[in-house]
């Protein structure tokens, strides 16, 4: 298992976002989270990167409790996520904001950077191939050069997914990647994450658009007003009748709209 | 012919250029993490009567002065930097001012170590001193054709200017690397530098400190430069005179300071007369610069162009294949 979340609460003053929320995630696998807006997804991504710390709960990484640790050293150990809203560095050109995703697993300092010390230089060249591997690998080869802001929005949102597996995660958090994509984008990123768990990358995702999560996702969990309600296979969750119902409404309330 | 063309008065705002050209650098420092820290003045200071009270009290070795004042600027950066890393924006620069005004008013106050507004004199000069240590061994500037007058003040352009290139190629190295990158992250994106494992407390107090440093030891060198510090040298108005080397040329880029406060030493200089209304001049450009420029006149922008322009030059003369800058 690389993650399992036990019992975790997350209370904003007298809002409780989540309560005791348990799931595990194993190795390898593709595991989409969803539930309706405002259902404490993003809240269990920032409980997970350690931006917020749960009320109560564990979250264990690799055997490893890693409540309060400070966000860049989940970092180092090995996860990394992209944001709802993408959050690039945008006057960085592509190959500059994959580098600085690579930051944890590089080591110069202020020294070595101004004397231009042999393993500094061969570091920054290492970091420099590695970031144009991953723009070839998300599909952004010939943009290199080019500042992030004046990329086209689906490939802002595939740079942000280079920059992350730049920190060479064993768990990639994905915060909502097909919003705002249209169906050939959609399908270029379904490809795009199969290859990253063919790498060996657990993923955890977060999607609204269903077909993609049945899909891609080995397994699922279903939260509702911070609750879990289900988990299982795609199949199963698609004739869960709470899920169902947590989606469409159940028919009594339909019948007092 | 050398001896002719070299002018002391001219030597000495040349100096003065390049003393405002390294405090332009120390505010650029940390504006490349985005803190806007106006505590510059403060560590100046620090630096400079550090320096001259070691130099007076202990006649310790000029160079000895100078490197205990930067060290100890530089440890009132990490001192203030670690609890102001919260504060952002318009908040860390009111702190920072205070910060300023405090270490102004114990210079004043506490007079029986730095003779209070009076400030100090007799501090050993720079130029002169070498001047004397070269002549024991024996050397004579005469020998250059130059007057001992002349030969200070060129001693002490020189080794400014030294110092200058050395400290603008340190921070452009270091733009250009994975500290760099981690600089440019947290200004850009405070919370996605996190997520993508920078330590944001380390890079910033890191930043913080390198300014104070480098206000530091612009200081030391003023005290023996001037040979005379008091503390209105190191006030309100001079951390507003650094500010605007920045606002004015620009602080995305290391030329931007340099050129603001190449610029800003000149004008008043060049045009005599308007001196007396420099801080008149410095509010409109505030104001101007807002409006129209928030960036500075120097960023990217002109900065490509520019080496465009000189890489067509080159081209038309044909060595194209030098790197530019």
């Amino acid at each position: 298992m690389v993650l399992q979340i036990k019992k975790a609460c997350k209370n904003f003053g007298g809002l409780s976002a989540l309560s005791d929320v348990s799931f595990s995630i194993n190795r390898g696998e593709i595991f989409g989270l969803i539930g309706p807006n405002g259902a404490g997804k993003t809240t269990m991504f920032n409980l997970i990167t350690s931006m917020f710390t749960p009320t109560s709960g564990e979250i264990i990484f690799n055997e490893d409790n890693i409540n309060g640790l400070k966000p860049h050293l989940i970092t180092k150990k090995g996860i990394c996520r992209t944001f709802q809203n993408i959050r690039l560095f945008p006057q960085m050109t592509a190959e500059e904001n994959v580098m600085v995703g690579e930051h944890c697993r590089s080591k110069s300092g202020v020294f070595s950077s101004v004397f231009r010390t042999k393993s500094q230089r061969k570091e920054e060249e290492r970091i420099r191939s590695k970031a144009n591997e991953l723009l070839e690998f998300v599909g952004l080869g010939g943009f290199a050069d080019i500042v992030s802001d004046s990329l086209a929005y689906g490939q802002q949102r595939r740079l942000e997914i280079a920059r992350a597996l730049a920190s060479s995660p064993q768990l990639l958090l994905l915060d909502e990647p097909a919003a705002g994509m249209n169906e050939t984008e959609t399908s270029e990123l379904f490809h795009l994450i199969k290859k990253i768990q063919e790498q060996g990358v657990t993923v955890l995702l977060i999607e609204h658009d269903m077909p993609l999560v049945m899909k891609l996702c080995d397994r699922i969990a279903v939260l509702n007003f911070g609750k879990k309600i289900a988990e299982g296979t795609p199949a199963e969750i698609q004739n869960n009748s709470d899920v169902i119902e947590a989606y469409l409404g159940s028919e009594e309330e339909d019948l007092y709209a | 012919m050398l001896a002719e063309l070299i002018n002391p008065y001219y030597l000495q705002v040349a100096s003065f250029i390049l003393i405002n050209i390294i405090l332009g650098v120390s505010i650029y420092i940390t504006l490349s993490t985005g803190q806007l820290s106006l505590a510059n003045a403060g560590f100046m200071g620090i630096g400079a009567y550090t320096s001259a009270l070691l130099t007076l009290n202990f006649d310790l070795p000029i160079i000895v002065g100078i490197l205990s004042g930067t060290l100890l600027a530089g440890l009132f950066g990490i001192l203030i930097g670690i609890p102001t890393l919260r504060l952002q924006g318009v908040y860390l620069a009111i702190v920072t001012l205070g910060f300023g005004e405090v270490i102004r008013v114990i210079f004043v106050n506490w007079e029986s170590m730095t003779k209070g507004a009076v400030g100090l004199s007799g501090i050993p000069h720079m130029g002169r001193e070498l001047l004397n240590t070269l002549k024991e061994f024996g050397f004579d500037p005469k020998i250059l054709g130059l007057q001992n007058n002349q030969f200070v003040f060129l001693a002490i352009f020189l080794i400014l200017l030294g110092v200058t290139i050395s400290i603008i190629t340190f921070f452009r190295r270091q733009n250009r690397s994975r500290v760099g990158r981690a600089f440019a992250a947290i200004k850009l994106d405070e919370k996605a530098a996190e997520s993508m494992g920078i330590n944001i407390t380390y890079y910033k107090v890191l930043a913080f400190a390198q300014g104070a440093l480098v206000a530091g030891f612009a200081g030391a060198l003023f005290a023996h430069v001037l040979a005379y510090i008091s503390p209105a040298d190191f006030a309100y108005h001079r951390a507003v005179e650094i500010l605007i080397f920045a606002v004015f040329g620009g602080s995305e880029v290391i030329w931007g300071p340099v050129f603001g406060a190449l610029f800003l030493t000149v004008m008043p200089e060049v045009l005599r007369f308007i001196s007396e209304y420099r801080y008149m001049i410095y509010a409109l450009i505030i104001i101007i610069m807002m409006a129209v420029r928030p960036q500075g006149l120097i960023d990217v922008n002109i900065l490509n162009w520019l080496k465009l322009k000189a890489s067509k030059r080159r081209q038309k003369h044909g060595t194209s294949n030098q790197k530019s800058m």
